[in-house]
């Protein structure tokens, strides 16, 4: 072969290798259908039924117990208006005084609203929370949806990790609870998609509480080495087993992220022992478990797509002293995360999306459940528990506020088509046929 | 004096009798054994899968040789519940198992003396069914080519197989 020939074809085939097409599990070439704007997204899924209200319009107790002159914002982590300065009872305990009396510290220099777009006034599918995290996960109206069951349509999950070609371990899904449907919320049951496509999935409160503790911290740890011969022989009997697609049980991480899971796991135990684990300064609950044990995913998988779910809110049912105090905490640790991802991840600071939404709101009126300060409780099934805001900051995120109470913008199920347009998956996401038709990504509804 | 005798004779008769037939009754023979279950003739028989508590508590009791204590049941079926790749939850769970000294299972130099024997019995132990020749032999050469495979990652790898998840 001459030489001029050798080196043109050697440069032909060099440049075919560099710019190969990646074929993805989607079955196309190439990835992306549109330009990324960040590489992670971040979603915390929040509350477990928040009034507009109380959150968001910073009424207080104005709107909701007929007392007047008490207005005020009792979440300074997300967004902007002064606290209330009489009848506080949502901070933390000062023996002697009041129960409540003392407001956690605002954590973050500048409320998230501040640093992104705010819709102020959205409007949920459901009054329910299961639909609603279904509506957050799936993009979907999710009238069908049963209880108990996995998510009929496709989640925000699937969709990356079939039209991004997304790893396992790089979508992830953090459960507050076993209870109900929560677990099942990382996959759906859609044969187009389902659990090979889903996320990696924890319920924090049982795999890293006490449960999990004492049945699995006893746990040997085996070298990639050690278990070579294990994942061998394992793959020769399920080959041999030839189990069928619709059979499958459970998500599938290649065995190399199994092993880093099961790394992941046993490195947090022994943190958790030690009392290394990072943690919400002013709040105890299970949500803030859920929001640490979140941070830990973060820090350690970097993850393109987490969506963590926390719930005490929820307690309005019944107490709305505990919901107020609820929705305090929440500001409280979901500004914690934020700050976590600034201050602890290089690799995700000022590279990730940050989203916040309610799965839905709350009633305009109480129901006869008197709490200790004599204040009612309010359920969720009305109008107004449709009314919901959502927050997005991060890259490539423009400072905006659109939406008011007479003038709504925007849908729940939007979340997902702006996720899938954050990566850059936009048109096989609404092409996919199992998105809300009104629905789509909040960039172009501004 | 003598009616009074003779009815009181009768009484006391009577009154034997009522106790015998109360109190003296045929002792019946109970024998309980175990009924004959049936080893499957192929994995194509097996379409049910098991649930978190009916694969806790039958892998426990194929380890430790007893049932799993309740409390120990719901906490490991929480747990599984907790983590998204059932996989790695039972993985863990299995490694948990063997870093306990009271686990009832061959050691390596057993397996090693009669490695045919060995896969025979983790088939049936784990699969209720035989191995198929292309089975044992896959095994047995690979166990005899790697030294360092051991029951422990034998089993690990059967206990957390598609195959066992199902009957």
């Amino acid at each position: 072969m001459r030489r001029k020939e050798f080196i043109k074809r050697s440069t032909l085939t060099v440049g075919a290798g560099i710019v190969a097409p990646y074929i993805l599990p989607s079955g196309r070439l190439f990835a992306k259908s549109g330009i990324e704007k960040a590489e992670h997204v971040v979603m915390v899924m929040f509350a477990g039924g928040v009034r507009q209200q109380e959150s968001i319009l910073g009424r207080y107790l104005e709107d909701s117990q007929g007392v007047s002159g008490v207005a005020g914002n009792i979440m300074p982590n997300l967004f902007n208006g002064n606290a209330p300065t009489k009848k506080i009872v949502y901070g933390q305990d000062i023996p002697g005084q009041t129960r409540g009396s003392d407001p956690i510290p605002r954590l973050l220099t500048d409320a998230l609203a501040n640093k992104g777009m705010t819709f102020n006034e959205v409007r949920a599918q459901s009054a329910g929370h299961y639909v609603g995290l279904n509506t957050l996960l799936t993009g979907s109206v999710s009238t069908a949806q049963g209880l108990k069951t996995r998510p009929l349509s496709p989640t925000i999950f699937e969709y990356l990790r079939k039209h991004r070609g997304f790893k396992a371990t790089d979508c992830w899904f953090v459960g507050n609870g076993i209870g109900n449907s929560t677990p099942l919320l990382n996959a759906s049951t859609n044969e187009s998609y389902g659990l090979n496509f889903g996320a990696n999935m924890f319920i924090p409160p049982i795999a890293f509480g006490s449960y999990g503790q004492n049945t699995l911290s006893n746990s040997k740890a085996y070298s990639n080495n050690e278990l070579k011969p294990m994942y061998e022989m394992k793959n020769f009997l399920n080959n041999s087993f030839a189990l069928e697609n619709s059979r499958q049980t459970t998500i599938k991480n290649t065995d190399d992220e199994r092993t880093h899971i099961k790394e992941f796991m046993r490195a947090t135990y022994t943190k958790q022992s030690l009392g290394q684990i990072a943690m919400p300064p002013a709040a105890s609950s299970n949500d803030a478990f859920n929001v640490a044990y979140s941070a830990e995913i973060l820090k350690e998988f970097k993850p393109k797509m987490l969506a963590v779910n926390i719930s005490e809110v929820d307690g309005c049912h019944s107490n709305f002293t505990g919901y107020l105090r609820s929705l305090h905490r929440a500001d409280h640790i979901t500004g914690w995360l934020y700050d976590y991802i600034q201050n602890n991840i290089p690799e995700m600071k000022d590279n990730t999306v940050f989203i916040v939404a309610p799965e839905c709101g709350r009633n305009l009126n109480p129901n006869p459940i008197l709490d200790e300060n004599d204040w009612m409780a309010f359920d969720h099934s009305d109008a107004n528990s449709l009314r919901v805001w959502s927050l997005m900051v991060g890259k490539n995120v423009p400072k905006i506020s659109v939406g008011s109470e007479g003038n709504p913008i925007g849908r729940l199920t939007d979340l997902v088509p702006t996720i899938a347009d954050i990566f850059g998956v936009y048109d096989d996401v609404m092409n996919s046929g199992f998105i809300d038709p009104m629905a789509m990504s909040q960039f172009l509804r501004v | 004096m003598h009616n009074f005798k003779y009815k009181h004779f009768i009484k006391i008769i009577l009154f034997n009798i009522l106790i015998m037939s109360i109190y003296c009754t045929k002792e019946i023979h109970v024998q309980y054994q175990v009924n004959a279950a049936n080893i499957y003739e192929s994995k194509a028989q097996k379409f049910k899968n098991k649930n978190e508590a009916e694969y806790i508590s039958i892998l426990y009791t194929s380890l430790y040789q007893k049932a799993i204590d309740p409390m120990e049941l719901f906490q490991a079926q929480s747990v599984l519940y907790s983590i998204g790749d059932q996989n790695v939850a039972k993985e863990m769970l299995l490694s948990g198992y063997f870093n306990n000294p009271k686990i009832i299972i061959p050691s390596n130099a057993d397996m090693r003396k009669d490695i045919p024997a060995f896969i025979t019995e983790t088939y049936k132990r784990f699969y209720l069914r035989y191995p198929s020749e292309a089975e044992k032999v896959y095994f047995t050469n690979y166990i005899k080519n790697n030294p360092e495979v051991t029951v422990e990652l034998i089993y690990t790898a059967f206990s957390t197989s598609d195959e066992y998840s199902f009957y």
